[in-house]
């Protein structure tokens, strides 16, 4: 009796969850989002080359090192910078030089190249898109 | 004594023509109109196809540019062109309304700006296809009613898109519900792409902290619009 009541707030949390990230984390696409795996999320690390603050998409790039050492360049793909500043992001938030570990959708066409669904600093603070 | 009061009664009049209540302000005072100013946002997304791409009732012409229709290569809204009505109330950024005795302006973050309701009047006679074509408002007691012809053929209905024609012709009904939802009931009639008229909602939530932004969609576009 218990663990059913437990698993159906359990439930309701994992309800309330995706209804945010379906909703508030959906950000602006002047394109479709077709081009990307939405039902799977990747999980990459690396360091931050640039940022672009820009429309009608902003970018992260940065340098992701293989288990080899070799350096893959990826790139994450950001709402417009109008709804970013309203999810408390700033033209400085991410800068050359940082460590980040990107959470995102991955782009069909096998690139390396992510759609944001959560950013991670070295410190542990963590971004996402979602504005209330 | 008589044209002096004559007088004073013109300048009650005058004032009250150029009083906020009458031009849209306050829907509390009888005889005004109601009040849909503001900041709003859609509750429903883009990403998913606004009219059900099955319920789409096509003449041959409607489903054969439907089918040449591919979100990812031929979107319109890939290259930064307008969105067109009724697609610009389709954009999940802000939108701002603003009234005027003349006018209902709606002003948005997107890569079409503006979008003009002339109040009173018929339509032009003199149209030219457009992208957001010719939108002629009154109210009809809680409801504006927007009537909208004069369109080019270049806009997708929705982000799924359906396609429409030159003979284009928009009916909305924009209601506010509550003071902070707003309603927009929209009709889609087109004989040359479609065999009836469907209709579609979108329903938005006042956002009285937020400010448009500026969105230059050309600044760093890194998808090609690949259509004619």
């Amino acid at each position: 009796m218990r663990n059913k009541r437990r698993n159906k707030r359990l439930a309701f949390h994992i309800t309330a969850v995706l209804l945010l990230l379906s909703f508030g984390g959906a950000t602006y696409a002047h394109h479709a989002t077709a081009s990307f795996d939405m039902t799977n999320s990747a999980t990459v690390k690396g360091t931050v080359t640039g940022f672009d603050w820009t429309n009608p998409h902003a970018y992260i790039y940065l340098d992701v090192k293989d288990a080899k050492g070799a350096i893959e360049k990826w790139s994450v793909e950001m709402g417009t910078i109008g709804m970013l500043a309203r999810a408390g992001w700033k033209r400085d938030t991410v800068k050359p030089g940082d460590e980040i570990t990107v959470t995102g959708n991955r782009a069909r066409d096998g690139k390396p190249f992510l759609r944001l669904i959560k950013l991670a600093f070295a410190n542990g603070q963590e971004l996402t898109q979602s504005v209330q | 004594m008589r044209n002096r009061l004559i007088l004073s009664a013109a300048v009650v009049v005058a004032t009250l023509a150029l009083s906020p209540a009458s031009r849209g302000q306050d829907s509390a005072k009888p005889g005004s109109v109601p009040d849909i100013s503001g900041v709003w946002q859609v509750t429903k997304n883009q990403p998913k196809p606004f009219f059900p791409n099955g319920g789409a009732p096509f003449k041959t012409w409607g489903e054969e540019k439907f089918k040449a229709a591919n979100p990812e290569t031929n979107d319109p809204n890939l290259g930064c062109m307008p969105e067109g009505i009724p697609r610009f109330m389709f954009v999940p950024l802000p939108m701002e309304i603003f009234q005027v005795p003349t006018r209902v302006v709606i002003i948005r973050e997107g890569t079409q700006v503006m979008r003009q309701i002339y109040m009173n009047r018929k339509h032009r006679d003199d149209l030219y296809p457009t992208y957001s074509g010719d939108s002629i408002g009154k109210w009809d007691s809680d409801t504006l009613v927007v009537d909208t012809i004069g369109f080019n053929d270049k806009t997708w209905l929705d982000s799924g898109g359906l396609p429409h024609s030159e003979a284009l012709h928009v009916v909305e009904h924009i209601r506010r519900v509550d003071h902070d939802t707003l309603v927009d009931d929209v009709t889609i009639e087109d004989p040359m792409a479609y065999t009836k008229p469907f209709s579609a909602q979108q329903v938005y939530k006042l956002k009285p902290a937020w400010e448009i932004q500026e969105l230059v969609c050309t600044e760093n576009n890194k998808y090609t619009y690949q259509g004619k």
